[in-house]
């Protein structure tokens, strides 16, 4: 008895692997062959396995209550999601437009602000935003690149198109996770990549490393590049861990580093030794108590100085929450016209503005219908999906957009897609979205894959690891099937 | 008016400090009413500075001092050109029309909402209204009213607030100092509508008796359109005439604090500061 | 074809050492001997106890814990905290008593939270280990413990420790760090071995009568069952158990691992190699003390121990241990923290 015997039903949804007429897909099919011959109980074997080196390896997260972590297995579901290459190109070529869309917005805003200027993007919408760092402005940053690694959020829509969901700027995680989940499918089924040709993910942390390098202040011959973590309590230190010892490079805390005359060094037993960029995965608001949060522990006196004297380079760049935004993700397709005169080759999900105020009106009256954003929470809080809320829930939302309009976005709920996946005994779908990481350095890289996430609970569509998600290994394959 | 400027600041620990991060921002601005012609900022124990320009325009230096030591002081000397009050172009009356429409309106939407120090609240809402309870006139008459308003209900008292105050504090106390002044008006701007910005400098007291203590102080700016930036210091109820020297602009005091960082080490046990606002003569000029 | 997967290049692993992992690599280490010795040192001392119930004496019972406690150093705590040094007392203190930092719980605590801050530097098994301990440790309490047998729970902090430091081995590599967890191991457990030692001159001066009898003969068989020497003591000399005997076996013999021969070998080793000395005459002044404390302890007859007091020996190497440690926590922390206000971080501004 296989995985395949049981029934499944793709419902209206669009389900990766089987189409509306219960077909499997052509790029699905060799895997259906294997599953359709692997006997449950080895699935469930290999099930185990995957859960047991997963433990054993430490990749987990942490859920900290009362400062005692428990740490967690970010659950993994051994059906890969796989990708044709065809489509994959198409993805890649909207990201890539994507990502040096926001590096040239990201300048803009930060030097002469001229899409301001030319009121493309409302001005009060930028400087009002959360993470719009005044003490950023005419800084120069190396090679003008101020996103070296960013993770952006892709759904597909019942009818399969792929729509961006968000842009994450700041410091995406979950790069670790892609690169452990394909090592566990390897051990898993290590027949199923021999027949088929999966593009890898394994050169991740040397392309990562690559980009950093690319940013290094000129007079380093050999530079130093170190991790600044905020240390063993925060929730994706395994992360951290991982990422530093694939790239070979240091981890350190902020109380690990020390600003001398504008230059960073790491304290070590031999001595101060320098330090030219730093991967931080500390949001912006702790790096520096000089110039952001004084009452930061986790910071560094002086970094900002010696990033601004340029003897520092750090990735990603101060400031670049301001694209994350999602009342700022709303402008991308002008922004993407205004600077390289195209049209977004990736679509956004279509947004409404509480700012405006015919579209707040709209947002009000039909805010049953709609999921509702708030402009800057991560994580899916701030979030209401309008035909699944109590009408408690719904007053409130209401009540913070009538009073916040700024803060606040709106969305038509998108049937997300879905994935067999393997749940209380049998395959049966769920809703994934996908994260790809790109990477710009001397070339813009988008990792062939990335993290597939999917909603365990069944009919939930939030799939964050924090809120009961899981995740998937995702192919790109060389061919398209 | 040529003016000439100190500014000393001195902090004392119990014990040492080291690792001292520090920004200032002490360098009067130049702009069309005042040029700054001569500027040292000193630092004991020595340390090299660097500069840049903010958010706002302001010239910001930093240092840091990593060795141990008992006492920082950061003095500041400069020797400033303001232009005369009879040069200075007369302000001209716009509508709150006039203010809506102009195509700077868009850019300075942050001097128009509430931050840190700043909350626009329903409390300073209803102090603009009753202040202006007369009606609506122009922008500049509007500021000045405002101004005049603070000016009169407020008391100025020292100790009473300090320099965490924000202006809802501020507000209920009906007391404070030139900053809670400068903040309480801005507040009352706001809620009408009419971006304003606080300023930081010094200004030339005439009526200085001998000894009495010096201090930097705190205005504000609003904005007509058609003409820029126009001060008001609601301290004296007047408007910022060649007597005054702007430092710094920002949307509250936290955007303009003279000296500010962070250090490693014992306490602060005191802090000193030492202002001194003197008139020199103009050099002559050939002809 | 499959396309061919690189396997990932070997990446050289980052060579730096952090000062502050390496400070609470050596901390970690010390702590846990700190603990293990303690354990050894009531276990013993209860057994004692036990051995000498029939002593009709009732000032003699007491007697031990008395003179363990002034080998601690910490009698002053001891008397702002308690009224009296007895069994019972005097175990609480040392093992269970938060507000002691050198009880076997302050011990495994800061031993686990060092190990917490530096977890991605020690291996999965060794974290498991300390903080199975830790775990075990927070949920007794001095009267569960004193009612189920203390042994039994003395017994398991040893065993655990010995666990620990067998997973180290096993599971460490030997870079940098390795030198700091033996440095910090040998450089407390040769502490501690004076401790053990001096616990003897805390006792009274025997009378005449004393000597040689079977509470003395019995008291210096407690001092070798503390640092685990029984039985190596009995191989290497006769049967007699002889007080000088006993001080020259722990001080100067350099294959028994306890002996302060054997660890001030190991410490003067690490530290060579931690601080970099390499040439025949020693840099730094850590390698300087320590070569000095190696070269007396290589050459120094036990008479002349004797003839200048046992005692007195003893706090002198206490004071060069200290000192060899304190000097390279300077040298290697680089950037030592002097006291929690001297790294405090303040706000200034006006």
């Amino acid at each position: 008895m296989s995985l395949l015997d049981t029934p499944y039903d793709v419902e209206k949804f669009f389900d990766e692997m089987f189409g509306a007429d219960g077909e499997v897909r052509p790029h699905y099919r060799r895997l259906a062959e294997r599953l359709g011959t692997l006997p449950e109980a080895d699935f469930h074997q290999h099930r185990t396995a995957v859960e047991l080196a997963f433990l054993r390896r430490g990749v987990t997260f942490t859920v900290y209550n009362n400062s005692e972590g428990t740490e967690r297995i970010f659950p993994f579901d051994l059906i890969p999601r796989i990708i044709p290459a065809t489509e994959w190109k198409k993805i890649e070529a909207g990201l890539i437009q994507r990502i040096t869309a926001l590096n040239l917005f990201l300048h803009d805003i930060y030097h002469e602000q001229k899409i301001l200027r030319d009121k493309v993007v409302p001005a009060a919408q930028i400087l009002s935003a959360r993470h719009f760092r005044r003490e950023f402005m005419n800084f120069s940053v190396p090679r003008d690149i101020y996103v070296q690694i960013c993770g952006t959020d892709l759904i597909r829509d019942d009818a399969g198109n792929y729509l961006v969901l968000e842009d994450n700027l700041r410091c995406p995680s979950g790069a670790s996770y892609m690169i452990e989940n394909r090592a566990a499918m390897r051990r898993a089924f290590p027949t199923l990549f021999q027949t088929y040709r999966v593009r890898p993910v394994e050169t991740y942390a040397d392309n990562l490393l690559k980009a950093f390098l690319h940013i290094a202040p000129p007079k380093s011959d050999k530079p130093n590049v170190v991790l600044l973590t905020p240390g063993v309590y925060n929730s994706a230190y395994f992360e951290h861990t991982f990422l530093a010892r694939q790239m070979g490079i240091p981890i350190v805390e902020g109380r690990d580093l020390v600003v001398r005359d504008a230059h960073v060094f790491m304290r070590t037993t031999a001595g101060l030794v320098p330090v030219d960029v730093i991967y931080r995965r500390i949001d912006d608001d702790y790096l520096d108590p000089t110039v952001f949060r004084s009452d930061s522990l986790l910071g560094v006196p002086g970094l900002v100085g010696a990033y601004r004297a340029g003897n520092v380079a750090l990735a990603n760049a101060i400031g670049t929450g301001v694209a994350d935004d999602k009342v700022i993700y709303a402008y991308l397709p002008q922004i993407i016209k205004y600077y390289l005169d195209q049209e977004p080759l990736l679509p956004n999900v279509n947004t409404y503005l509480a700012s405006d105020p015919s579209q707040r009106k709209y947002i009000l009256e039909n805010i049953g219908r709609l999921v509702v954003k708030s402009a800057n929470e991560a994580g899916g809080y701030g979030m209401l999906i309008g035909p699944a809320a109590t009408k408690e829930e719904i007053a409130a939302f209401r009540a913070q957009v009538a009073a916040q309009p700024r803060n606040f976005i709106a969305q038509d709920p998108i049937m997300l897609s879905r994935s067999p996946t393997w749940c209380d005994g049998r395959l049966q779908g769920r809703h994934i979205d996908l994260r790809p990481y790109i990477l710009c350095g001397a070339k813009t890289i988008v990792t062939p894959g990335g993290l597939t996430r999917v909603a365990l609970r069944k009919g939930s569509l939030v799939v964050n690891s924090s809120q009961g998600g899981g995740s998937k290994d995702t192919w790109v394959l060389q061919g398209d099937e | 008016m040529l003016l000439r400027l100190l500014h000393r600041t001195t902090f004392v620990y119990a014990g040492k400090a080291h690792d001292s991060f520090n920004e200032v921002r002490l360098r009067p601005i130049d702009d069309a009413t005042q040029s700054c012609r001569r500027y040292e900022l000193r630092v004991e124990p020595a340390a090299q500075s660097r500069a840049y320009r903010d958010f706002y325009g302001n010239e910001v230096e930093y240092f840091d001092i990593a060795a141990g030591h008992s006492r920082l002081v950061v003095e500041a000397e400069s020797e400033v050109s303001t232009v005369p009050d009879a040069e200075r172009p007369p302000i001209p009356e716009a509508s709150l029309a006039d203010l809506a429409a102009s195509p700077e309106r868009e850019l300075l939407a942050e001097f128009a909402v509430s931050c840190h120090y700043v909350p626009l609240d329903r409390d300073i809402w209803r102090e603009a209204q009753d202040a202006l309870a007369g009606g609506r006139s122009d922008v500049w008459g509007d500021v000045r009213r405002l101004g005049g308003h603070v000016h009169r209900t407020f008391a100025y008292r020292q100790n009473v607030t300090g320099v965490a105050t924000r202006a809802t504090d501020a507000l209920k106390l009906r007391a404070g100092v030139c900053q809670d002044f400068a903040h309480v008006l801005l507040g009352m701007c706001r809620c009408l509508d009419i971006p304003a910005r606080y300023v930081s400098g010094y200004f030339l007291n005439s009526h200085r008796r001998r000894g009495e203590d010096e201090a930097s102080h705190a205005w504000i700016e609003a904005f007509v359109p058609g003409f820029g930036w126009a001060a008001y210091d609601p301290t004296h109820d007047r408007v910022a005439d060649h007597r005054y020297v702007k430092v710094a602009v920002g949307r509250d005091y936290a955007d303009i604090r003279p000296v500010s960082g962070t250090y490693r080490g014992a306490a602060t046990r005191e802090l000193k500061v030492t202002v001194r606002v003197r008139e020199a003569a103009e050099p002559a000029v050939s002809a | 074809m499959p396309p061919a997967v690189k396997t990932p290049a070997f990446r050289p692993q980052a060579t730096v050492m952090l000062s502050r992992v390496a400070h609470s690599l050596y901390w970690m280490s010390r702590y846990i001997e700190r603990a293990e010795n303690l354990a050894r040192l009531l276990d013993v001392n209860l057994q004692f106890l036990l051995d000498f119930h029939g002593v009709s004496d009732a000032s003699k019972k007491e007697e031990p814990w008395g003179s363990i406690l002034a080998s601690t150093g910490d009698e002053a705590l001891f008397e702002t905290l308690y009224k009296k040094a007895d069994s019972r007392s005097v175990t609480e203190f040392l093992a269970f008593d938060a507000r002691n930092p050198g009880s076997i719980l302050s011990s495994i605590f800061a031993a686990r939270e060092n190990a917490r801050m530096i977890r991605d530097q020690i291996s999965s098994e060794m974290w498991q280990a300390i903080n199975e301990l830790y775990l075990f440790l927070k949920d007794r309490t001095a009267a569960d413990v004193w009612a189920a047998g203390p042994s039994e729970f003395l017994n398991h902090i040893k065993l655990a420790s010995h666990t620990f430091q067998g997973l180290t081995e096993a599971t460490y590599q030997r870079n940098e760090g390795w030198e700091f967890i033996q440095f910090g191991k040998f450089l407390e457990r040769a502490d501690k071995t004076t401790r053990i030692l001096d616990v003897k001159y805390h006792i009274l001066l025997p009378s005449a009568v004393d000597v040689g009898g079977a509470v003395d003969t019995a008291q210096w068989q407690a001092v070798l069952r503390s640092a685990s020497a029984l039985e190596a003591y009995r191989r290497f000399y006769v049967r007699e158990i002889l007080p000088w005997k006993v001080a020259e076996f722990l001080i100067f013999s350099d294959s028994f691992p306890r002996s302060l021969h054997y660890c001030v070998a190991q410490v003067d080793e690490f530290l060579r190699r931690i601080l970099g000395e390499s040439a025949t005459r020693p840099r730094t002044a850590a390698a300087r003390a320590s070569r000095r404390l190696l070269a007396d302890l290589e050459s120094l007859p036990i008479d002349e121990v004797l003839e200048e007091g046992l005692h007195e020996f003893l706090i002198e190497v206490q004071k060069s241990l200290d000192r060899i440690g304190d000097e390279v926590v300077q040298t290697t922390m680089f950037y030592p923290v002097e006291s929690g206000s001297e790294e405090q971080q303040h706000q200034q501004q006006q």
